[in-house]
């Protein structure tokens, strides 16, 4: 809370908001936080007792069924599967895709030749783009990397040349003051400055990546999650099917919101541009 | 408190958004006076005795209104949450574990499958044993008849990989990456004739279960005794004259305009497809009824989708509407 008690301080005097923010210090806030999923869980239950369908399970249930898969090993063994393709495209995202990125930032022949494939990528719907990968690349693990690096890239590539893109150009002029040469200025000042945009765009990468790596799970050949959902939809066990689909909601939930608390710790704020 | 926490008071919202969304799309759904059929697939060469009987059942006063879902799953839960009236199926195990009195009352098809090996790597059962095979899915029918073979034949699978679509393991055993599988009749056909010499099929003893049955609610079938007869009466109909004469599906296809815009090589595989079926007694002239009954519930209680003991026919089907309908076709 400091930086916006101080931002809300500086811009209006009194006491009054100050006050007023105060009073939802830590310990409230986390009391509504708490209070918000008690409720959104106590709705699920409700709702599954009601029943909404007949094959919607209470809360209760799919707790008691992701217990049951985390127990006998069919959880751990799914997210050994689903993560491989996962984190090998997001390897892939991090090196080219940043590479590329940079390069379309610092050289306008670059941009200019790869900018129009990647807004393409960004715009094109995964779902309608899987057959097309099955086709050239078959059913293994290189469709579904592919699948990743298809969401992935262009939010990375984007991040990491608007970054490079958006240095503040007195920055740059002051170290070309200093006589800086092209390579200094590259080094010290604009990567640098572009770090925090380029791990925001790893961090959102990593999220298209979960959605991409869901999609071909799903689409493709059913492994890991995509298995379990898939499985045990089909043999009308509801509450496990719930269970996996909450599973790797939350642990992308959870992956993606420690990232960034990590950029919040790694990167100032005039840095981030918040 | 960091941003992204702020979003999460609005949870609630967000479930009662959802829970909104599904309770008004349930209570639309519950209008309009047509069967509507839920059919777990695309519409293609197998479905031409559907819809010879839809379109002989519509002149009798019977609208069905065919919808096409992306799988069995998703048509068996527009039955379930009564999105549609009647659904094409086997799914055994939601019937077995959703608290709704969904019945399967009519036998469409028995399960016709061709396990196919690639003769550079295999000739024989025998050969397939440590061996890695791809079938449709995990607690699929493909996967049943694969283990059934394993068992009779003594064998074990190394590993059976899922890659769903007969059309998929076609390729891929045409590609080289599947060398042992298990294909429906029109994929069988495909293979055989794309490689001619590089396949061989494998003996397979004689299953008897149901590839796609017709499952509903008792309460529709209960409401619509008259249109549900009518649909029935047509469909046995249908079954009986492809069992003669297997051209007749060809040239009801013409006279009523049906798959109008069938690829030619498609088109070429429509005789050929109903002669196997008929040959193999896959369509049957009964409706299935009791003995489709019994045979199912042992298959697919083998292949894991039914769970327990003493698995009662009643359980699972309703036989009054095939019953009322045969009574007038004979």
């Amino acid at each position: 809370m400091p930086r916006s008690s101080n931002r809300l301080n500086s811009k209006t005097p009194g006491r009054r908001p100050a006050r007023r923010l105060a009073s939802y210090g830590p310990d409230r806030t986390l009391a509504w936080q708490l209070s918000s999923f008690v409720l959104f869980f106590g709705m699920w239950e409700a709702a599954g007792r009601w029943p909404v369908s007949a094959a919607f399970p209470p809360f209760s249930q799919t707790v008691v069924a992701l217990a049951e898969m985390a127990a006998d090993g069919s959880l751990a063994q799914a997210y050994a599967s689903t993560l491989q393709p996962l984190v090998i495209g997001i390897v892939i995202c991090g090196i080219a895709g940043v590479g590329f990125g940079i390069g379309m930032g610092l050289s306008r022949a670059v941009e200019w030749f790869t900018l129009p494939v990647v807004i393409i990528l960004q715009a094109a719907p995964m779902a309608a783009i899987i057959p097309l990968i099955t086709y050239m690349y078959g059913i293994g693990l290189t469709a579904k990397v592919l699948a990743v690096v298809f969401m992935a890239a262009p939010v990375v590539v984007m991040n990491s040349y608007k970054g490079i893109r958006n240095t503040s150009p007195s920055l740059v002029e002051m170290c070309r003051a200093f006589l800086g040469t092209r390579r200094q200025v590259v080094a010290k000042v604009v990567l640098p400055y572009a770090a925090a945009l380029i791990f925001t765009g790893l961090r959102l990468g990593l999220a298209m990546g979960f959605i991409g790596v869901v999609i071909a799970e799903l689409l493709i050949t059913p492994t890991g999650i995509g298995d379990l959902i898939t499985y045990h939809s089909s043999v009308a066990e509801y509450s496990k099917m719930f269970a996996a689909i909450a599973s790797i909601v939350t642990v992308a939930a959870l992956t993606l919101y420690g990232l960034e608390r990590l950029e919040h710790v790694l990167f100032p704020a005039e840095i981030r541009g918040a | 408190m960091h941003r992204s926490f702020k979003m999460f008071p609005a949870m609630p919202l967000l479930a009662v958004m959802i829970l909104a969304g599904a309770y008004a799309d349930g209570a639309w759904a519950q209008s309009g006076a047509k069967i509507r059929y839920a059919l777990g697939d695309v519409v293609s060469v197998d479905e031409l005795p559907l819809l010879i009987a839809v379109e002989r059942a519509k002149k009798r006063g019977v609208a069905v209104e065919v919808t096409s879902f992306k799988s069995e799953d998703v048509a068996t839960q527009a039955v379930i949450n009564g999105q549609a009236d009647i659904g094409q199926g086997t799914p055994y195990a939601a019937i077995q574990k959703v608290n709704v009195p969904v019945r399967f009352f009519y036998q469409m098809s028995a399960l016709q499958f061709f396990p196919i090996v690639n003769t550079q790597f295999y000739k024989s059962w025998k050969d397939l044993d440590g061996q890695e095979i791809a079938v449709h899915t995990r607690g699929s029918g493909t996967e049943a008849i694969m283990r059934l073979m394993a068992k009779e034949h003594k064998i074990n699978y190394k590993n059976v990989s899922f890659v769903p679509g007969s059309n998929v393991r076609a390729l891929g055993l045409l590609k080289g990456t599947i060398k042992a599988s298990i294909l429906d009749a029109a994929n069988k056909n495909y293979v055989m004739k794309e490689a001619p010499g590089k396949f061989a099929i494998l003996p397979l003893g004689k299953v008897q279960a149901s590839d796609e049955a017709l499952f509903a609610t008792q309460a529709f079938l209960q409401k619509n005794q008259a249109a549900v007869a009518i649909l029935l009466e047509e469909l046995i109909k249908v079954n009986r004259e492809i069992n003669k004469d297997p051209k007749s599906v060809v040239a009801a296809r013409k006279a009523l305009g049906l798959l109008k815009d069938l690829p030619a090589k498609l088109e070429a595989e429509i005789l050929p497809y109903f002669e196997e079926a008929a040959k193999g007694g896959i369509l049957p002239n009964d409706g299935g009824g009791e003995s489709a009954a019994k045979n199912d519930l042992e298959f697919y209680k083998l292949a894991g989708a039914l769970k327990g003991e003493n698995l009662k026919a009643g359980d699972f089907w309703t036989f009054a509407p095939l019953k009322a309908a045969l009574a007038k076709v004979k």
